[in-house]
């Protein structure tokens, strides 16, 4: 349990702590070292999910960013996240503007095309403006043939109210889900949470071990990893990183170390450029990865609500929950520090304005410090412009120290 | 608090302002007609400007004397007004900073300092404004206190938070759950909680004490001009309607940035009183109204003068607006006898805090009430919580009203992406239909 | 020993550069083309003309650097660099004071901070829309009938201006039509188009900052207009090279010879 006080960011910083991790690596590659496959298997996401509803799982479509999952599996629902699906965006500009983040955009293209594998409703978490009008612009005016949820998360810096406040809507989230999904089980709820928790720790331990270039995954390989977590079953995919390989070793030293800061990771044809210009990610700030990740590792839940609620305050400073800059610059700081990386890539949302307005005092300091900044805007199109191979080559150019003499 | 800055403002306040004031309304008033679609102007268009420059002029006397606060507009003053803060409202002064068309250049200020040009006009003008010093309205005093709430967006947390970041001044954020279906006790909990811890925080910056009476009433002079004006908006469902929505979106100043003093009601009083009067002598707002339309959004506000006499030139006259409504549709939610519980319910269920179905409903009774007979929606670059949702909000009433409408794509306040020639062709098609629709 | 020669080429989204040096650093030859739908082709036309004027052949050139966007699609390169690094080398070269580089070719504009030895030590670029760009006011241009040569009429240059509120280039263009319609002045227009060009770069000027001198390169500093209103902006002088549209592959011929004598010296 940690004291609410407590919960300023980034006062325990002794969570990665090395001798720990070291320990940990070695108990896990014991214990898995005979069933351990040498390439890693990611499942394709519209497969897996096809597969799940195939034998009658209970799929629900949920919206980002924050939202209790381990409530979700104790129903036995499985959460299926709505990113940024690929495809053409056609249905979705009779609804919205064109000025509107293309998360939205191709989230409700993803809703109107009445996908068959949601069977369970969709989820709202409460993330931003956008997403706040779309949630009720498709439950009161758009309609589905499913039932839409909505789950508000506290903003802004928080305050005596805030953990009051959120175990209680936790808890009316779970006596609305009853009246659909039957009583929850407290003993499910429990072993939900225990699940979660080892995913957790392996995680934070991945991505320690990822600014530590303790890995042999590519840069691409790195974020499939990361982002199956947005489809998989909590066990499947605890399974998945037990099976990722951390080495004792440190790798060979790439051309350049970046750290990766904004909603999604960059997309597969940019990573893929990054891995051949030998460019490694090597810590990553991102809403879909490390933002959902608690903070410190913490203990075993005991009582399951009061866990939630102790993990929701728990998660790293994110734009979307608009705590102070200042914390979250000091979070980033230490996420550079730790990854001893050489610059930092802002993978940008277009229209995203949680992210865009953090970013001006980030970008600042950044420079302040005498950090280079590299700023990719996306709208989350597949490949790589010319403008963009552009932009990236003259960065790492810079990073080379300029053109050599 | 020096006693010379003290007497200098309440000098200032008693009748240097006042005097300066007559003056610039002298010169104002002689070079103005009416253009000849329009009815008689509103007397009480004077002193609207008298008391609005009034409170721009005096603010530079304030610094040493009371403390500033920048306020959202949709945050509840009331608390301040009991430690006499001076209030501020940022979003009012861009959109002053929009009516006189220079939105660009301040933006610009901000965009020049990396600000992303994505961003919320009213934001963007209002930090090129704080960068650079520069206001049309001369000089706005620094805050000691920022105060905002996330009722109308989470835009405003995050201008907020920049300007406490660099100005290095302290925010007080109240956190407003989105309603999406019905406000839950938890919710209603959770405000007044947020609204009673406060208390300390504003004592101390403001040096002042907190009495329960002097909320009250405060709270109740609030309520007493957020129904005035609300009695005056539903005036305007008399044929034809006293004043045009393009005259409200000037009224509305100070119900939201004077609420809760009694300058304010003192005015709605005034302005009632002249509205009552042409409503009983059967004067308009325009010349010949035929045809009586509804706003949505927010004002455009660099293109008010040119929208109003495009369509009363066409005899066409916007009765109601979604926007107006906002400072007066909750406020019967607050009992001055359970404050914080009421403020919670008040403030928390504000339009632009409020799912589309409550927008739907409400627009379909203003339709009504008002005898609509045409919608024009405003989809605001700026504004996702007012414009994600329009385009289905629209299709709801016109199908099942019948009822001719128009989207038409601009900003707030930064002309930059206002293409006439675009809007105008729109507007056109729009009044046709709007003919035909009557004529069939 | 037989002098050494270097050659770089730029190719642009509109034109193509080749220039070649000695090892004294000396341009022998520069040749501007336009470059067309084959960037390959105009980058081997652009090079055949260089060396002509040089009288050099082919094989007499040590090594070449490739740059622009098009620098992928040379063939016959041994190195390639962006043209944001070559801008701030050739622009260094001219103008050994210039601190911060602004580039305004056809498709992107950009911004660099350079340091005393011409290393890049930041830059800014403009976002997709071509409001900014030379594009911008080719569209521009060609709405009102002139030549692009025209921009930089002293008539054009002084005088007052309409401003020209959409910074979208789409937009721009109807309000442009519409002043036409209204008869507004052609150097009316053509004048608050600079301004709004200027307003655009602007902003990415001031994120990279005014350190020291300021050089400007690519085919938009051949405007005389812009150049005007651009000095104003900044209160004072640019450093605007006698051929702007060659200091990228100037810097990238640059770059060819620095690499070349890293790999021999060691
Ligand atoms: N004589 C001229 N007077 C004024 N402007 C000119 C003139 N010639 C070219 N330009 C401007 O220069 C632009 C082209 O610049 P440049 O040749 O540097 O582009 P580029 O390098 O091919 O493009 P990019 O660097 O974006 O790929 C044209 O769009 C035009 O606006
Ligand atoms: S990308 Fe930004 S704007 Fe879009 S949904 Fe996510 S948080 Fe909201
Ligand atoms: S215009 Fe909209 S986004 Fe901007 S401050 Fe107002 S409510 Fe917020
Ligand atoms: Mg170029």
């Amino acid at each position: 349990m940690y004291p609410f006080d407590a919960i300023v960011y980034l006062q325990r910083d002794d969570h990665y702590k090395r001798s720990d991790l070291e320990q940990r690596a070695q108990i896990d590659a014991m214990s898995i070292n005979d069933t351990k496959d040498k390439v890693l298997k990611i499942p394709d996401r519209s497969d897996y999910l096809r597969d799940q509803r195939r034998s009658g799982q209970e799929i629900m479509g949920v919206l980002p960013a924050l939202y209790p999952r381990e409530l979700l599996w104790a129903f036995n629902i499985l959460p299926a996240e709505i990113w940024d699906p690929p495809g053409e965006i056609l249905l979705a500009n009779v609804h919205l503007q064109a000025s509107i983040c293309p998360i939205v955009k191709r989230g409700l293209e993803f809703i109107l095309k009445s996908p068959e594998i949601i069977n369970s409703g969709y989820l709202f978490p409460h993330t931003c403006d956008s997403l706040q009008n779309l949630g009720t612009q498709v439950k009161d005016l758009i309609g589905v043939p499913v039932p839409v949820y909505t789950f508000y998360n506290p903003k802004g810096e928080f305050n005596k109210a805030s953990k009051r406040y959120y175990s209680e809507i936790l808890f009316n989230l779970q006596k609305t889900l009853e009246k659909s999904h039957g009583l929850l089980s407290q003993n499910q709820l429990k072993a939900a949470c225990e699940l979660g928790h080892k995913i957790d720790i392996r995680r934070q331990m991945l991505h320690a071990a990822l600014m530590e270039d303790r890995f042999d995954l590519s840069n691409r390989e790195y974020f499939q990893l990361i982002r199956a977590a947005e489809y998989m079953q909590g066990q499947d995919y605890l399974d998945l990183l037990n099976h990722v390989e951390i080495n004792e070793q440190i790798g060979v030293a790439p051309r350049a170390r970046l750290l990766v800061t904004g909603i999604l990771p960059p997309g597969d044809d940019i990573l893929n450029f990054l891995d051949e210009s030998r460019v490694r990610i090597v810590s990553e700030d991102l809403l879909s990865g490390s933002r959902r990740i608690p903070i410190v590792e913490m203990d075993q839940p005991d009582d399951p609500m009061e866990y939630l609620v102790e993990r929701f305050f728990l998660l790293p400073p994110c734009s979307t929950k608009a705590g102070g800059l200042d914390k979250r610059l000091q979070y980033l700081k230490k996420l550079i520090a730790k990854s001893r990386c050489h610059g930092v890539l802002f993978n940008t949302v277009k229209f995203c304005e949680p992210e865009l307005f953090d970013q001006h005092f980030l970008i600042k300091s950044m420079k302040v410090m005498g950090l280079p900044v590299l700023n990719l805007e996306t709208e989350l199109q597949p490949g790589l412009s010319g403008q963009e191979k552009t932009r990236i080559e003259a960065f790492l150019e810079m990073l080379d120290e300029g053109v050599p003499v | 608090m020096s006693l010379s800055a003290k007497l200098k403002y309440k000098f200032m306040k008693d009748y240097g302002a006042p005097a300066l004031m007559s003056l610039q309304g002298l010169k104002r008033r002689r070079s103005r007609p009416t253009p000849s679609a329009f009815g008689p102007p509103l007397e009480s268009n004077a002193r609207l400007k008298e008391i609005l420059t009034r409170h721009y002029y005096l603010s530079r006397f304030v610094p040493g004397v009371k403390k500033v606060a920048w306020v959202t507009s949709g945050a509840p003053v009331e608390l301040l007004r009991v430690f006499d803060f001076y209030t501020i409202y940022p979003e009012n002064h861009s959109a002053l900073v929009g009516a006189k068309k220079q939105g660009a250049e301040y933006c610009g200020i901000a965009e020049g300092d990396s600000f992303s040009q994505d961003l919320c006009s009213y934001a963007r003008i209002d930090l090129g404004h704080m960068l650079s010093g520069k206001s049309p309205a001369g000089k706005l005093p620094k805050p000691d206190l920022l105060f905002c709430s996330n009722n109308i967006c989470q835009t405003v947390l995050y201008w907020y938070k920049a300007i406490s970041q660099e100005l290095d001044i302290p925010l007080i954020h109240f956190d407003a759950p989105f309603v999406s279906d019905r406000q839950s006790e938890a919710d209603i909990r959770y405000m007044a909680q947020q609204l009673q811890d406060m208390i300390p925080i504003l004592e101390q910056v403001s040096g002042n004490v907190f009495y329960m009476s002097d909320l009250e009433a405060v709270l109740k002079r609030s309520q007493d001009s957020s129904r005035t004006w609300g009695n005056i908006l539903k005036a305007m469902q008399a044929k034809p309607a006293p004043m045009t929505i393009f005259d409200a979106f000037g009224h509305l100043a100070p119900i939201v940035s004077l609420r809760g003093l009694p300058v304010a009601q003192d005015y709605y009083n005034i302005l009632a009183e002249e509205i009552d009067d042409r409503v009983s002598k059967g004067i308009g707002a325009i010349r010949d109204e035929k045809y009586r339309l509804i706003w949505d959004n927010i004002a455009i506000w660099y293109k008010v003068r040119y929208l109003a006499t495009f369509f009363a030139e066409r005899k066409m006259n916007f009765v109601t607006a979604t926007y107006t409504n906002a400072w007066a549709e909750t406020i019967d939610h607050l009992n001055i006898k359970d404050p914080w519980n009421s403020m919670a319910r008040t403030y928390g269920q504000i339009i632009l805090n409020n799912n589309l179905k409550h927008r739907l409903g409400l627009m379909r009774r203003m339709i009504d009430d008002f005898s609509v007979d045409g919608m024009v929606m405003h989809s605001t670059r700026s504004c996702k919580p007012y414009s994600v949702g329009q385009y289905d909000l629209r299709k709801a009433i016109s199908t099942s009203l019948n009822l001719p409408s128009v989207i038409i794509d601009a900003d707030i306040a930064d002309e930059r992406v206002w293409s006439e020639q675009q809007i105008q062709t729109r507007l056109e098609a729009f009044c046709e239909s709007l003919e035909d629709t009557n004529r069939g | 020993m037989a002098d050494l020669f270097f050659g770089g080429i730029d190719v642009g989204s509109l034109s193509t550069e080749a220039v070649i040096i000695n090892s004294e650093e000396q341009v022998l030859a520069e040749v501007v083309l336009i470059t067309g739908v084959n960037g390959s082709e105009a980058a081997q036309k652009a090079l055949n003309q260089a060396l002509e004027l040089a009288e050099l052949a082919q094989s007499q050139i040590a090594a070449l650097t490739s740059t622009g966007y098009g620098r992928a699609s040379v063939p016959f390169a041994t190195g390639k660099t962006t043209e944001i690094s070559c801008h701030g080398v050739g622009a260094h070269h001219l103008f050994p004071s210039t601190g911060t580089v602004i580039d305004v070719g056809g498709q992107d504009s950009k911004v660099i901070q350079i340091d005393d030895r011409g290393h890049m030590l930041d830059f800014s670029m403009n976002d997709k829309c071509a409001a900014g760009t030379g594009r911008f006011l080719e569209v521009m241009a060609d709405r009102l009938e002139l030549e692009l040569d025209e921009l930089s009429n002293p008539a054009y240059i002084t005088g007052p201006s309409t401003p020209i509120s959409s910074t979208c280039t789409v937009f721009a263009e109807s309000e442009v039509i519409s002043l036409l319609a209204k008869d507004t002045p052609r150097e009316q227009i053509v004048n608050g188009l600079q301004r709004s060009i200027v307003n655009r770069i602007w902003s990415m000027v001031v994120s990279i900052g005014i350190h020291g001198e300021v050089t400007i390169t690519g085919g938009v500093a051949k405007n005389q207009g812009l150049i005007k209103v651009l000095e104003e902006k900044l209160g004072q002088k640019l450093n605007v090279p006698k051929n702007p549209q060659t200091v990228g592959a100037l810097g990238a011929a640059l770059i060819a010879k620095r690499h070349h004598s890293d790999s021999t010296s060691t």
